[in-house]
């Protein structure tokens, strides 16, 4: 069996999601980003995709990393979670590549618990090391948050 | 006269041809001819100015009977007046001081040199006097030989003036002094002459020169601000450049999303996707060359850029550099013009002595 990844970056380092999960790319900068006041940190806002209202959420501001201007390379990588097209600001999508499952390692149970649980395994792609992610949980707890005050 | 060498290894400076200067032209010979008649009527001798040839310039002055009535009457007593004359003349020349000597009718006279730069180009003659009373033989003999009364010849060899040799000699030197300083302050009056002349040539040269120098330094100067017109043109086009360079790399980047997407969609398909997942990828990588030609040509615009923006600043030493210069040529010809109007003070002077 084989998983195709869609590669992007953050500083310089490589994160992968299943490309199943991925309903498209699109580039940040075309798009006007309004935010949410009084939700979480990590959600940047939303836009309006095609007549769609589509959250876009901030993996630095989730991972802790340093905050960044939106630039020419940011993209918005659209997930299908749920059944909801929810976006992702990610520095740049590199590849796409295809990986064979001994080409994926399995991540210790020590880093699969807690905030981390959301890392399902690494690539290893010749001296590449890709942190693949797992679309479902990284948002689960602030996408609650947000259909909770979204519905109240 | 002195030359002088030029920076430029060619003799400059004025020079006269000697070998053409005739009394007459150093001297004027009216003021000559006024000198000798009274300073021969003050002292009391004959005089006349002859040039090299012994050829008269002036007309006789308080010439005697003996020498005029008597001597002068006849061919021959003319013949040896002359060639007394001339020996005279000679040993003047010869010693480039007076000469006093007994001339062939017995008389006492003397010769003076009119020296030019070490060449004669007259002598003042005079005398017709004695030092001693005449005997009377002597001058019947002379007499006869000429062809002339003798009795009337030694009559009027008693009107003879007496003089001492002292005095002959201080009326020669003072003959002598005064001819040459005339014939010397003159010539050096034709040198300063033409030394102004030279000047003058000189400085009208320098200020046409200058005149073309400075318009030479405008057309250099319009010519520089042209070129700096058309470098900053190249400079707007660069940026034009530059501005399509932005634009195509947008589409490439469109281009390289647009794979990106295509490929997400093909290996969603699965098997069906497979051939639509090599043309995705084929895309990308064509965005990715299109992505770094762009780069490349940014680095030719931006080397472009920097040569044109020193171009800028060497064209503006360029500028700064030329009006230096047109500065300079202006001083030269106010220098010039200052030199010019000295040298018109200059050859008034020379005109007006």
């Amino acid at each position: 069996m084989s998983i195709q990844l869609v590669v992007f970056e953050l500083d310089n380092k490589e994160y992968g999601v299943n490309v199943s999960a991925v309903n498209g790319i699109l580039r940040a900068r075309k798009f006007k980003v309004q935010a949410l006041p009084g939700t979480d940190k990590s959600i940047e806002g939303m836009i309006n995709l095609r007549g769609d209202v589509n959250y876009i959420f901030n993996l630095r501001t989730k991972f802790d990393l340093l905050e960044k201007e939106i630039s020419s390379e940011s993209k918005f990588i659209m997930l299908n979670v749920n059944g909801a097209a929810t976006g992702c600001l990610v520095d740049e999508v590199t590849d796409i590549v295809k990986l064979n499952d001994e080409e994926i390692q399995s991540v210790p149970d020590f880093l699969s618990v807690g905030t981390t649980k959301y890392i399902t395994g690494i690539g290893k792609l010749e001296d590449r090391m890709i942190i693949i992610l797992d679309p479902g949980k990284i948002f689960a707890k602030e996408y609650a948050n947000l259909q909770n005050s979204v519905s109240n | 006269m002195s030359q002088y060498q030029g920076a430029n290894g060619k003799y400059i400076g004025v020079n006269l041809d000697l070998s053409t200067v005739k009394l007459k032209d150093v001297i004027d010979i009216d003021f000559l001819q006024r000198f000798q008649d009274d300073f021969a009527k003050g002292v009391g001798l004959a005089s006349v100015t002859v040039d090299p040839d012994g050829t008269p310039i002036t007309n006789p002055s308080s010439y005697t009977r003996f020498c005029m009535d008597y001597t002068h009457s006849t061919e021959c007593g003319d013949k040896r007046c002359a060639e007394s004359h001339r020996k005279g003349g000679e040993e003047a020349a010869r010693t480039g001081k007076p000469v006093i000597y007994e001339c062939h009718a017995g008389l006492i006279d003397f010769a003076a040199p009119i020296m030019l730069e070490g060449r004669q180009i007259g002598t003042i003659l005079g005398g017709q006097v004695l030092t001693d009373v005449p005997i009377d033989a002597k001058y019947r003999k002379i007499a006869n030989e000429i062809g002339v009364d003798e009795d009337g010849y030694v009559e009027a060899v008693q009107e003879i003036r007496k003089l001492s040799r002292e005095s002959i000699e201080a009326a020669a030197n003072v003959l002598f002094i005064v001819a040459n300083s005339m014939s010397t302050t003159a010539y050096q009056q034709r040198k300063l002459k033409a030394v102004t002349n030279t000047l003058n040539d000189g400085l009208g040269q320098i200020s046409a020169t200058m005149e073309q120098l400075a318009a030479s330094a405008t057309d250099i100067s319009n010519n520089q601000s042209n070129l700096n017109h058309e470098i900053k043109n190249v400079n707007a086009v660069t940026g034009k450049i530059d501005a399509v360079m932005d634009f195509i790399k947008d589409i490439a980047d469109e281009t390289r999303l647009l794979g990106l997407n295509a490929a997400i969609e093909a290996a969603r398909a699965g098997e069906a996707g497979l051939g639509f997942g090599v043309v995705a990828q084929e895309i990308r990588k064509l965005s990715a060359d299109s992505k770094e030609t762009v780069g490349k040509i940014k680095e030719l615009t931006t080397s472009i850029k920097e040569s044109v923006d020193k171009t800028v600043t060497m064209g503006n030493e360029t500028t700064s550099t030329i009006e230096q210069q047109a500065a300079a040529i202006e001083q030269v010809t106010a220098s010039v013009m200052e030199i010019a109007i000295l040298t018109e003070q200059l050859n008034d002077l020379t005109n007006a002595q």
